[in-house]
C-alpha cells in the first residue's frame, strides 16, 4: 500500500515548506463495537472443578457434531453413547478427546519422593510415538485405534468418531470428523480502503534495545510523522492499531529477587515497572493519533489463566486520559467497521504446539477453527478459569479474520468455507525479534506485512 | 500415671467461638438453595417446618443423574439453570423445591 502511492511524492520532501501544510484527516471511526463480553470475568471463584468445562463443552458441542456426523455419514448412522456401545455394531460416538503422553510435565511426578526425579527441562514438543489417544463422554472412556492421527491431535478436542468396537475393549475406527466451520456471519464491510494494523510482541524492557527504534519507526508511521505526503496519506486510511500482547518482554518476567537476600533486593523495583513506563509512553503517542486496543500477553502483568482480563488502566496513566485507549481481553472479539475480528495473543497456538505434532503455527489456527474450540487444551495444560455455565471458547459464529499473536513469523490465508464463510487467518509475527507488522485491508480482507528497520537493507514496504 | 504429661497441658486448647454462633455448623451454610439436611437450632428460622424425607430424596436424584453434569462446587440452583439452558431439559419440580425453600 504504501509503496505505490509513495514514491511519486518523494520530491516534496526536497521543496522548501510551504505556507499552508497539506493536512490529511484520518479515516473516521465508524462501527466499532466490542463483543468480548464472555471473555469478560466478573466475580471470579475459584473453589469449582474442572470437570464442569469438559462437561459444558461436550454438551455444548454435541448437537452441532451429531448432525456433521449424519451428513457425513449419512441420516441412517447410528449415535451411541459409550456405555451402550455393542461389540462389533458400526456406530458413531461423540466425545471429548484425551491424549495420554508419558512426557507430559506432571506435577505429581515431580513432587513425588519416591522416584527421587529431578524436575523435567522445559522441551519444545512433549510427543513421543507411545501416545495413546482415549475417548471420553459423561461416564465412560475407551482407547481409539485405527485411522487416527494420534501425534497430531491434543486432549480436549470434541470429535465423533464412526467405528466398531473391537472384543478387546478398543475402538477401531474407520473415519472421524470435527465441528467443522462455524455459520458465516453476513459481510458489511467497508466499501473503500481501510486498514488496520496488528502487530504483537513489542517486547518492552527486554536487555537489548534494537527493537526500540523499530518500535518508535511503527509509532511515527502510524501517527503520520515519516515520510513525504504521499506515506502520510497512506497512513491515514489506518483506522485502528491492535496490539496483541507480550507488550512487555520475557525479561521482564525473571524472579531472581525472590530467591536472593533482602539486603541486596532493598532498592532494586521490578522489571516490569520501567517497561510498563515505556509502554505509557508509546501508547501516549499512538492514542493521540488513532484508536489503539491493547491486549495482553504471556508475560504482562495480567492474570495467567485464560481468559486474560485487560490491563489496568492506573498503570498506563498518560496513555488512559484518551478515550482512544481501550485495553481489552485476551482472546479479543470485536466487529471493526462490520468485519468479525476475533484473535489471541498466541498462548493458545503455542500449547498446542508443544503437545502435537503440527509444526506451522498458520496450520495450527485454521485446525482450532475447524475444531469449532480457540483453545482445546485447556484447562489441561494451559491455565483457565474454570466456567460452569458455559465455555467461551467455543466458536459459534465465523469470523473475518482470525489472527494469533506471537508467532515465528508472518503468515496469512484466506479461507473459504462451504457455506460461503471467507475468514483471513493470520500469524502476527513476534515483533522484537523480526520488526515485522501486519496491515489488513478491510475491504478485500488482504493482509501485508510491513517491516521496520533501520538499516536500509529493507525499507518501508 | 496413665497418660504421660504435657507441658502444654497447663493450657488446655479450646475452639474459640464468637459471640453468638451456633454450636456445631453445617459446611455450606451459605447456599440458601440447599435444603438442610438435618434440622439445627438456627438462630434465623426458629419456626422451621420438618423436612419432607421424599423431597430430600428427590433433590438427591437430582444430585446424582449424570445428565446435568457434575453437581459439585455449583448450587442446585445454578446446575438447573445450566442443564436448562444447554437443552437438556430437567424437572421442573425441582426447581420450585428449589425457590421454595
Amino acid at each position: 500500500m504504501f509503496s505505490e502511492q509513495a514514491a511519486p511524492t518523494a520530491e516534496g520532501l526536497l521543496t522548501p515548506p510551504s505556507a499552508e501544510p497539506p493536512t490529511f484527516p484520518r479515516v473516521p471511526v465508524s462501527g466499532y463495537s466490542d463483543c468480548s463480553q464472555p471473555f469478560q470475568l466478573g466475580e471470579r471463584s475459584f473453589s469449582r472443578q474442572y470437570a464442569h468445562i469438559y462437561a459444558v463443552r461436550l454438551a455444548g458441542m454435541r448437537p452441532g457434531l451429531e448432525r456433521r456426523a449424519q451428513n457425513r455419514w449419512g441420516n441412517d448412522v447410528v449415535l451411541r453413547k459409550l456405555s451402550e456401545l455393542q461389540a462389533g455394531e458400526k456406530c458413531c460416538v461423540v466425545g471429548t478427546l484425551f491424549k495420554s503422553m508419558q512426557l507430559q510435565p506432571s506435577i505429581l511426578q515431580e513432587i513425588s519422593e519416591e522416584h527421587n526425579l529431578v524436575p523435567q527441562p522445559p522441551l519444545p514438543k512433549y510427543i513421543q510415538p507411545s501416545d495413546e489417544l482415549l475417548l471420553e463422554d459423561e461416564l465412560q472412556r475407551i482407547k481409539l485405534e485405527g485411522a487416527i492421527d494420534v501425534q497430531r491431535l491434543v486432549t480436549g478436542t470434541i470429535l465423533a468418531v464412526y467405528g466398531s468396537e473391537q472384543d478387546d475393549g478398543v475402538f477401531l475406527v474407520e473415519d472421524h470428523c470435527f465441528a467443522d466451520l462455524p455459520p458465516p456471519l453476513p459481510w458489511n464491510g467497508p466499501s473503500s480502503d481501510r486498514f488496520v494494523l496488528l502487530a504483537s510482541g513489542l517486547g518492552l524492557g527486554s536487555v537489548s534495545g534494537e527493537a526500540l527504534l523499530s518500535t518508535q519507526l511503527l509509532v511515527d508511521v502510524v501517527t503520520g510523522q515519516l515520510g513525504a505526503e504521499g506515506e502520510q496519506s497512506c497512513a491515514a486510511h489506518i483506522a485502528r492499531v491492535i496490539l496483541a500482547g507480550n507488550l512487555l518482554s520475557q525479561n521482564t518476567q525473571s524472579r531472581d529477587t525472590i530467591n536472593k537476600a533482602k539486603y541486596l533486593t532493598k532498592k532494586t523495583q521490578a522489571a516490569s515497572v520501567e517497561a510498563v513506563k515505556m509502554l505509557d509512553e508509546i501508547l501516549l503517542q499512538l492514542c493521540t493519533s488513532v484508536p489503539v486496543d491493547v491486549m495482553p500477553g504471556e508475560f504482562d502483568p495480567t492474570n495467567y489463566t485464560l481468559p486474560q482480563q485487560p490491563l489496568h488502566r492506573c498503570m498506563l496513566p498518560l496513555a488512559s486520559a484518551y478515550a482512544t485507549l481501550r485495553l481489552v481481553t485476551n482472546p479479543y472479539q470485536a466487529d471493526l467497521d462490520g468485519v468479525r475480528f476475533l484473535g489471541t495473543s498466541g498462548q493458545n497456538v503455542s500449547d498446542i504446539f508443544k503437545y502435537s505434532s503440527m509444526d506451522d503455527y498458520l496450520e495450527i489456527l485454521e485446525w482450532t477453527l475447524l475444531a469449532g474450540h480457540i483453545s482445546p487444551t485447556a484447562p489441561d495444560t494451559l491455565g483457565c478459569y474454570p466456567f460452569y455455565k458455559s465455555d467461551p471458547f467455543i466458536l459459534t459464529e465465523c469470523p473475518h479474520v482470525y489472527f494469533c499473536g506471537n508467532a515465528p513469523r508472518f503468515q496469512s490465508k484466506l479461507l473459504q468455507g462451504k457455506e460461503g464463510q471467507r475468514v483471513l487467518l493470520l500469524t502476527v509475527p513476534d515483533f522484537s525479534a523480526t520488526q515485522t507488522a501486519c496491515l489488513i485491508n478491510l475491504r478485500n480482507l488482504t493482509c501485508q506485512p510491513i517491516t521496520f528497520s533501520g538499516f536500509g537493507a529493507d525499507d518501508e514496504d | 500415671m496413665d497418660k504421660p504429661r504435657r507441658i502444654t497441658d497447663s493450657f488446655p486448647r479450646r475452639r474459640r467461638r464468637g459471640p453468638g454462633r451456633p454450636p456445631g455448623r453445617l459446611k455450606d451454610k451459605k447456599d440458601k438453595d440447599k435444603v438442610q439436611v438435618k434440622v439445627r437450632d438456627c438462630p434465623r428460622a426458629p419456626s422451621q417446618p420438618p423436612t419432607d424425607p421424599a423431597l430430600l430424596e428427590m433433590l438427591r436424584r437430582f444430585d446424582l443423574s449424570w445428565e446435568y453434569g457434575p453437581c459439585t462446587g455449583i448450587t442446585r440452583l445454578q446446575r438447573w439453570e445450566r442443564a436448562q439452558e444447554l437443552g437438556l431439559s430437567p424437572p421442573g419440580p425441582i426447581r420450585d423445591a428449589l425457590l421454595e425453600h
